[in-house]
């Protein structure tokens, strides 16, 4: 139950893009500030938001 | 234990075949849920065991040894190993919209036979094949997309063409999904409540995760969730206040309206601020009502109310006209096979695969699951009655413009219901009525709704299961439109940028506007079209819609076709040319019919003609209204005509090279990236 548990928080976060932050993070070794989420989301969303979402 | 492993194995073929068999031939008698349940699962689990390891092991020839692109080009955002589980998770919320849920409600009009055997047999041998096929061939090309693929491994007028089909289908779809919400919410004050209240909502997490919480998105999407499911309880309250009830219970023109200036807001508005917050509320809703559906029908184990087969399998269906072929398999995309899919396999999925072997899962696995979600839309529509069912999903013009007419006329095809059934059933779950709500978000919620409400409360909760249902779906699909639009929008820019440069710029705001209104313009004349269409708009765009997405399905196998031929030969060509094959077959079957077809109630131009000698005979009502009539359905016409055009462009370039390839007279130089060794560590992965 407990893996099953962290296997659905570690999806969670993942959809909500909370892991590709902190890799975001650990990649360009930055700490966490607003201003910073600000950087890595505009710049995801930016991405994301060129697909179409499927039907 | 290998000979354990083989009769575990044979027992799932077996009660697959079983329950399938038991459900093709069972006449006459209810039918409980359970066994749609086992047919789907057992045969998508031997699907998944056999076809899919063969796939992998033969055809395709996953190579663990062979570093992926998100190994190779990692950057800590796009390209990133990524946990095979997770990105299960996130490529199944990916590919997961509403069209597996609404196709299936519609197409149980042939009953439920035509459209389980579609979506198991579909998704099993098509679909899933596809999905795989296309993961794979992205993967090996460092992520591209369809469209880049196309252009490469066919040439340069497929990758054009694919690029204007995906412009055209992304405009009929969003147009048909806006016409799903519509037909939802019109008349309807608890459900446009709750709706409209998603918007602040959505702007409150997006100022929340951007200047007071910021990163903190698990923690504001569950704020989010309670005060959307507090929208729905305020939404009761809303619908019974004298003083606010009118403010909300809007027309079919104006619910149009509000969505079209919704999607130029969206599209135009900085992404942070709405689209993003409510694209996270849509995801996790989404993932969690599935779940519950999941869940609510293994403990309910439902009847199955509606027959195996309709009389309407002859063509004269009232949701929707035309036979079962090819009507049931362009009405059933999703959930069996979709094109759009090919677009989710070649964007964000294979630029986070850590190994080769992960693709089997979450190519071919994430769509048997997405199946499985169509097989329950299906088991939620057929739980009803058939008479509610046909009484939520005709049309006036159809079964008659006052309840008394409709009861009687769906009675007469043998399926009986009541005025006073059908009011009791809309007072449950508070509406004003429940008759011609057509586009099938009604009738699956209300299916949804009975699901939930056995499984606990009765019918004291009727109605919130009911609008709780109709905001999950109505939820999703606007986060559908706003994207799309916004893609759209970027298409047109990236086209446009070639003629005047400022055009191509997406921060250039005259440039942003005007290609946004351009975009919603399209879609919105379609959706007013629907609106419009006195047979309900479902009747001429939803078959427009559904031939378009299995066109595209045929220009994804094209390519994976082109890709199979030149790693070896014809050997393996019948894996993709068998279901690019039927879907030819079945989508310009569908596509000459509504241009051509002789009655009116399936060809465009059949019906063009009729309006136009009720003109001549001075017996149309409206004038004005009937010219409009006329040259929508013309205009319908064309716009099959032009799909049929395209993709019959996309064939014959990839049959000339598929010809060239075997004969030796053209390269068969596959363009994979170089192998290069995989140096991910086991605790990496």
């Amino acid at each position: 139950m407990r893996r099953l548990g962290r296997f659905i928080l570690a999806l969670l976060r993942e959809l909500g893009d909370e892991s590709a932050y902190q890799r975001h993070l650990a990649a360009h070794g930055r700490a966490h500030s607003g201003a910073e989420w600000r950087r890595f989301s505009e710049e995801r969303q930016r991405a994301r938001y060129a697909h179409a979402k499927c039907c | 234990m290998k000979l354990l492993a083989h009769l575990f194995w044979a027992a799932v073929a077996v009660t697959a075949a079983f329950c399938l068999g038991g459900i093709a031939l069972n006449r006459g008698e209810h039918i409980n849920s359970i066994w749609l349940v086992l047919a789907a699962a057992c045969s998508y689990a031997t699907g998944y065991r056999f076809y899919s390891r063969f796939l992998a092991a033969r055809v395709l020839a996953l190579d663990d040894r062979r570093a992926t692109p998100a190994e190779r080009l990692r950057d800590g955002q796009d390209f990133e190993p990524t946990n095979k589980w997770i990105l299960f998770g996130h490529h199944f919320a990916a590919i997961a919209g509403p069209g597996p849920l609404v196709g299936p409600v519609l197409a149980a009009q042939f009953g439920y036979l035509p459209g389980t055997l579609w979506i198991v047999i579909g998704a099993v041998l098509g679909g899933a094949a596809q999905d795989f096929v296309i993961l794979f061939a992205s993967m090996r090309r460092d992520g591209k997309s369809l469209g880049q693929m196309a252009r490469e491994e066919i040439g340069k007028v497929a990758g054009f063409c694919a690029l204007i089909t995906v412009l055209l289908i992304m405009i009929i779809m969003l147009a048909v999904m806006a016409l799903v919400v519509v037909n939802a919410l019109k008349g309807s004050p608890w459900g446009a409540f709750t709706i409209a209240a998603t918007i602040p909502i959505a702007v409150f997490m997006g100022l929340y995760l951007r200047y007071w919480r910021p990163a903190k998105v698990l923690e504001c999407s569950a704020i989010g969730v309670v005060l959307v499911m507090a929208a729905i309880f305020a939404g009761r309250s809303v619908a019974q206040s004298a003083a606010l009830a009118p403010v909300f219970t809007l027309g079919a023109m104006a619910l149009a309206i509000a969505i079209i200036v919704y999607g130029f807001l969206a599209s135009a508005l900085p992404v942070w601020l709405l689209l993003a917050p409510r694209g996270y509320l849509s995801t996790f809703v989404k993932l969690g009502v599935i779940l519950m559906l999941g869940v609510g029908i293994l403990f309910v184990r439902p009847e199955l109310q509606l027959p195996a087969l309709t009389r309407f399998v002859d063509g004269t269906g009232p949701i929707f006209a035309g036979k079962i072929f090819p009507f049931c398999f362009i009405t059933i995309a999703c959930g069996s096979i979709s094109g759009f899919h090919a677009l989710i396999a070649s964007g964000t999925t294979p630029k986070m695969i850590a190994k080769e072997g992960h693709a089997r899962p979450i190519g071919y696995g994430s769509m048997a699951l997405e199946s499985f979600v169509a097989i329950m839309a299906m088991i939620a529509a057929c739980v009803l009655q058939p008479g509610v069912y046909f009484a939520v999903n005709s049309p006036a013009a159809t079964v008659g413009a006052a309840p008394a007419a409709a009861v009687a006329t769906i009675t007469s095809w043998g399926f009986p219901v009541t005025v006073a059934e059908m009011t009791n059933l809309a007072r449950d779950v508070g509406e004003q009525t429940l008759f011609y709500r057509t586009g099938g978000a009604p009738s699956l919620a209300l299916g949804m709704a009975h699901i939930f409400a056995r499984g606990g409360g009765g019918r004291a909760v009727i109605g919130f299961w009911y609008h709780f249902a109709i905001m999950f779906e109505a939820l999703f699909i606007l986060t559908i439109l706003d994207t799309g639009t916004r893609v759209g929008r970027f298409m047109l820019q990236d086209f446009l940028g070639h003629a005047w440069k400022p055009l191509g710029r997406t921060s250039w705001m005259p440039g942003v506007v005007a290609t946004s209104a351009a975009i919603v313009g399209a879609w919105g004349y379609f959706l007013i079209q629907g609106v419009r269409d006195p047979l309900g708009g479902i009747n001429s765009l939803w078959p427009l819609y559904g031939t378009a997405n299995q066109l595209l399905a045929a220009i994804a196998l094209s390519v994976a076709t082109t890709i199979l031929l030149k790693m070896h030969g014809a050997k393996y060509l019948w894996v993709t040319c068998a279901p690019l094959a039927w879907l030819v077959t079945v989508t310009f079957t569908a596509a000459w019919q509504k241009i051509f077809s002789p009655v009116p109630a399936i060809g465009f131009l059949a019906q063009a003609d009729r309006l136009e000698a009720s003109l001549r005979a001075g017996t149309a009502a409206d004038v004005a209204a009937t010219q409009t009539l006329i040259f929508n359905a013309r205009l319908d016409a064309v716009l099959c005509g032009i799909f049929l055009v395209l993709v019959a462009t996309i064939l014959l370039d990839s049959m000339r090279v598929w010809i060239g390839i075997l004969r030796g007279t053209r390269s068969a130089r596959v363009c994979e990236a170089p192998f290069v060794l995989s140096q991910l560590r086991a605790e990496e992965l």
